[in-house]
């Protein structure tokens, strides 16, 4: 195996005890490669939203370990986990990403911006030019289009160079078509600019853009795909939800 | 519907608490005033009815003066005519009564109460049963060396019976043997004051005038009603001595209602003051109701899709006034009780032991209470609720609550044309049209700021905001948060701007005040000391010590000052009293026309505003009549500039000779010889005075002070009572803000994920909640100031030119306002800290 970005080991997560118990993950374990693009689908209450947290340092396990890098979650303090996540973590939202508040380039520069950063120019231009909303910094988030919002998101989520993105449902709030524009640019940022993206989607088509697809099922790995394409993805959910 | 609303209500219990805190801090104040007031007067009223009980009849005086500003001045009463009094059939016994300043000095040299505090009286024990004191302890005072004091005197005292006691009173500092403690009535001692007392010869001869005393108490045989009594005890009395008789009902009635008047006079001042709390609790109800309903936009959005009518959705937010409105209330009367049993115990803290017999709650104070926070709840919802049912239905779908301005233009007109009313009564009140277009001015550039608030808030809040979003991102957001609702901003702003516009405009008054007085004073008294006796009671220094001191080896010049009280030209008005032969040089008025020093017994000397206005030449005699009816002719002397500290009359001090019109200085200017150290002018000087317990000695700086400052304590009563103004408008903005988190939740929890952390969280709302609370007490300064300024302008004819800046307490209230701002912060900003990331961001 290559070198991991972020990794999951015997991850439990269990929500109330008795018979209301529920096991929303039941010991996976899992790495998610560095440079890559990878997907985590799986049916409602399969636990893929659940995983995506728990890696990324947001909600905490029952039992098992999650590591970003080398760096190990359970054992780090709420301070240092937001130093983590603000350094080597990005995230984007299914929805409500942007901080009404502040104009496009402030919500991008937010992350570095709280810790105090000056950032590197160059690399938040190149983001900027490849998100191609140049002419739209000044603006609020009110005065965006859905689709524009997310692609600032995706932006923020690439200034600080995290070591992995960790992306929620990405275009659960767009069409098609603009939902296509902003998986494209999560394409890019991973095959041109060398990022790692962990996706969480339900959507085959949005997870066709990624290298590798893991699949869940009641809090288990079901499976997996690699060089998915929507026509592959949709069969192989067919079969597992026999 | 109704039923529906209730439910809504009760079960978002935590906002039907913050909301009701406003209205039960307003109404908790309203109570307090009412029982406060209730049970004072209730106190007083058994208490002379008390006093009274064996009293059937009351002879006094039918000579008197009203005394400016209330009150009356009456003469004495002979003792002659006692004989008469009880030679008439049916009296059983009669006795003379005298209440007059006597002070008694402790066994450390100091006076018992303090100069401010409840008065000191001096007056007689005798063995009549009608008299008000039974002696506890001892006897009866018999001769001119023998006293009786109150028990809560004795306490205060350390006196046993036998001590040796020194008394000062009108006619000098005597000392007297203690041979009894009495009791007043049932109690030790009647608000707090102190009683020397003394058989009735020794009372007249030291305390008033000799045969003179003040009234008689009459005790029937009980074979006469009081009114058969009191007609039989006027015939009997010699017509040429003026004397009147009421019945001992009467005379309860009527010293009830003097003291109902000083208690009516506090309750109306109290009672003001929480009508400003309440009023600006009206603005935090409204500005919770307006967020509360911004942010169940959706909900009512959603009520609205399902066929609810605009109706329908004002109706909820009606109901939950209504409740708050109700329970608020009802809480408010109940910390009211609390309240008025501290404001007892505040007095009780400076010595009026007000004996009450548990306190006076009465029915229709409940009812008046909760009805007025019911509907100024209702009041403040009327427009939140109005806003909540126009909401589209389309609105469910929307995402996050923002508040719109109404019609800016609309606003904007509105504004000016108020503000233009309450410039244009302003400068007319200032050109001395009418003094109540103060009042009307004042309300409207208050009402005009208000209304113009939700078009300043943004600028003024990014303004103030610059340098901590300089600072750091944080700060930008903290500045952005309290610039995004601008209606909310200023709802939120509201009470701080009036209470520190109110606070600033009274320390502006009173910073103006102080200065003139310093330069009145400075001006006009050129000596090295004064001994000076409190100016706010009765009572003073004997007139005979300014001529003790003037003849100390060490003092080259001292002349007394006092102030009485005649009828001049056909009204009751104060007049100062001066000695002119020692006057020159010390006490120095502006003369216009004639000399100071020449101003004989029988001659004025008067303003020169006073002498035009109703044009008086030198020469013309004005007539003035004394308290025991003597009447004298003085003529116009000399017309002087007055400067608000002489008044408009000056008279000499031996006009009152040969009245019983009860004469003291109230200060004694000195100049000491040349060579005289301070530490022998002092020791000299305070031999005389303050070791006799007989005013305070001051050099010329400290005196200036001291007088100058008196202004402070009535400010401190004033900033004390706005105090819980401040603390409703603090409670708004801590609500404001809670409801403002949590409104945010998702929004943090979104920040929390990118990397803010906790400090970082807390710093922002803290800087919004600095960056509002300086926005009020900014906005208030500039207010209070503009205010201030008013005010002065208008008054300034009665003497007050000079306007000076506050700049100290400016200051303090800017810190305070920041401070204010941080505290008000501390639970909101933990909320915010503790919003939990996972429930922030799920999208359901």
């Amino acid at each position: 195996m290559t070198q991991a970005a972020a990794t999951a080991t015997a991850a439990s997560k269990i929500y109330g005890s008795g018979d209301s118990e529920v096991r929303a993950l039941d010991g996976v374990t899992i790495a998610f490669e560095k440079g890559k693009f990878t997907a985590i689908m799986g049916p409602s209450g399969s636990g893929k939203s659940t995983l995506m947290h728990c890696v990324a340092g947001l909600d905490s396990l029952t039992s098992g370990s999650v590591a970003i890098g080398d760096t190990q979650l359970e054992t780090l303090s709420d301070k240092e986990l937001t130093t983590l996540r603000r350094e080597q973590v990005g995230f984007i939202f299914q929805a409500f990403n942007l901080i009404p508040t502040l104009n496009a380039l402030e919500n991008i520069m937010l992350p570095l911006s709280l810790g105090g950063q000056e950032g590197d120019m160059q690399w938040i231009n190149t983001v900027i030019d490849t998100i191609g909303l140049r002419d739209r910094l000044e603006h609020r988030p009110s005065e965006l289009s859905g689709g524009q919002q997310q692609r600032v998101a995706v932006a923020r989520a690439l200034a600080s160079k995290p070591s992995v993105i960790f992306a929620d449902e990405p275009t659960g709030n767009l069409d098609s078509k603009t939902g296509g524009e902003v998986l494209g640019f999560m394409r890019r940022a991973v095959s041109d600019l060398g990022q790692t993206i962990v996706m969480v989607t339900h959507d085959a088509n949005a997870a066709s853009y990624s290298d590798r697809i893991v699949f869940l099922k009641d809090g288990k790995i079901a499976g997996e795909m690699t060089e998915p394409n929507p026509e592959k993805v949709l069969d192989y959910l067919k079969h597992l939800g026999e | 519907m109704f039923s529906l609303s209730l439910k809504m209500s009760l079960a978002r219990k935590g906002r039907l608490i913050l909301t009701s805190l406003a209205i039960i801090l307003g109404t908790g104040f309203l109570s307090g005033t009412f029982i406060f007031s209730d049970t004072l007067s209730r106190t007083f009223d058994r208490l002379f009815t008390d006093v009274f009980r064996d009293v059937d009849a009351y002879v006094r005086s039918t000579n008197f003066i009203e005394v400016p500003f209330g009150g009356e001045q009456r003469a004495g009463t002979p003792i002659e005519a006692l004989d008469s009094v009880l030679a008439v059939p049916g009296v059983k016994d009669a006795t003379g009564d005298i209440q007059a300043f006597a002070r008694i000095i402790g066994k450390d040299g100091t006076p018992l109460g303090s100069d401010n505090g409840p008065p000191t009286f001096g007056g007689i024990a005798s063995a009549s049963v009608a008299g008000l004191w039974n002696i506890e302890d001892g006897r009866l005072p018999n001769g001119p060396s023998e006293m009786v004091m109150d028990r809560s005197s004795a306490e205060k005292g350390d006196f046993v019976v036998g001590d040796t006691v020194r008394v000062n009173a009108q006619s000098g500092s005597r000392e007297f043997t203690l041979v009894g403690i009495a009791n007043y009535g049932d109690i030790s001692s009647p608000g707090g004051a102190t009683f020397a007392l003394f058989d009735q010869q020794t009372a007249s001869e030291f305390l008033l005038k000799p045969g003179f005393v003040d009234a008689f108490l009459i005790q029937g045989d009980g074979t006469m009603t009081q009114e058969e009594l009191a007609t039989a005890v006027n015939a009997a009395l010699n017509p040429t001595l003026k004397l009147e008789t009421l019945t001992g009902a009467q005379i309860a009635e009527e010293t009830k209602d003097q003291i109902g008047a000083v208690v009516g006079f506090l309750s109306t001042f109290l009672t003001i003051f929480s009508l400003i709390a309440l009023g600006i609790g009206c603005f935090v109800i409204y500005n919770v109701f307006s967020i509360t309903t911004a942010q169940r936009l959706r909900e009512n959005a959603l009520m609205r899709a399902i066929g609810a009518s605009r109706k329908q959705v004002t109706t909820t937010v009606i109901v939950e006034a209504l409740i708050i409105g109700v329970l608020g209330s009802i809480l408010g009367f109940v910390v009211g009780i609390g309240l008025s049993r501290g404001l007892s115990a505040l007095l009780a803290a400076f010595g009026v032991d007000i004996p009450t017999s548990g306190l006076a709650i009465r029915g229709p104070r409940i009812a008046t209470t909760i009805i007025v926070g019911t509907l100024v709840t209702l009041f403040s919802a009327v427009f939140p609720a109005l806003r909540a049912g126009r909401v589209p239905p389309l609105a469910a779908m929307r995402d996050t609550a923002f508040e719109r301005i109404g019609s800016r233009k609309f606003r904007f007109v509105i504004g000016a044309v108020i503000a233009v009313i309450g410039v244009a009564a302003h400068v007319a009140a200032a050109a001395g049209v009418n003094d109540w277009l103060l009042g009307v001015g004042v309300v409207c550039v208050f009402a005009a700021v208000i209304i113009y608030g939700p078009l300043i808030a943004k600028p003024v809040a990014l303004m103030l905001g610059a340098p901590l979003a300089r600072r750091s991102v944080t700060g930008a957001m903290a500045r952005q948060n309290a610039a995004r609702n601008p209606r909310r901003t200023a709802g939120t702003v509201a009470p701080v701007l009036i209470g520190v516009a109110l606070v600033t405009a009274f320390s502006a008054f009173a910073a103006s005040v102080r200065s003139e007085i310093r330069s009145v004073i400075g001006d006009q008294f050129g000596g090295d000391y004064a001994i000076s006796a409190p100016q706010n009671g009765f009572g003073g220094l004997p007139i005979a010590l300014s001529d003790e001191v003037a003849a100390l080896p060490e003092v080259q010049q001292a002349t007394g000052l006092g102030f009485g009280t005649v009828e001049l030209d056909g009204e009751g008005r104060f007049v100062t009293v001066i000695n002119p032969a020692t006057a020159s040089g010390l006490v120095d008025l502006n003369m216009v026309q004639g000399d100071q020093s020449k101003l004989s017994a029988n001659g004025v000397v008067v303003s020169n505003n006073r002498a035009t206005t109703e044009g008086w030449n030198l020469g013309d005699t004005l007539e003035m009549k004394f308290v025991d009816g003597t009447v004298k002719d003085l003529v116009i002397e000399g017309t002087f500039i007055p400067n608000g500290f002489f008044g408009s009359y000056v008279i000499n001090r031996e006009a009152f000779a040969g009245t019983t019109n009860s004469l003291f200085d109230s200060i004694i200017y000195v100049v000491m010889k040349d060579g005289v150290s301070e530490e022998d002018a002092r020791a000299a000087l305070g031999a005389v005075s303050e070791q006799r317990g007989l005013g305070t000695l001051q050099s010329r700086e400290e005196f200036i002070d001291a007088q100058a400052d008196q202004i402070n304590q009535i400010l401190g009563l004033i900033y004390g009572l706005l105090a819980l103004s401040i603390v409703i408008a603090v409670v708004g903005i801590v609500i404001t803000l809670l409801l403002s988190v949590f409104e945010r939740r998702r929004e943090i929890g979104l920040l929390r994920a990118v990397g803010m952390t906790r400090s970082q969280v807390r710093f922002t709302v803290v800087g919004e909640s600095v960056i509002t609370s300086m926005f009020g007490a900014v906005v208030g300064v500039v207010l209070g100031i503009g205010e201030g300024l008013a005010l002065i302008g208008t008054l300034a004819d009665d003497g007050i030119a000079a306007f000076s800046l506050p700049l100290g307490s400016t200051i303090v209230i800017l810190i305070l306002a920041f401070i204010i701002g941080v505290i008000a912060a501390v639970y909101p900003a933990r909320r915010a800290t503790r919003v939990d990331i996972m429930q922030a961001i799920s999208t359901t």
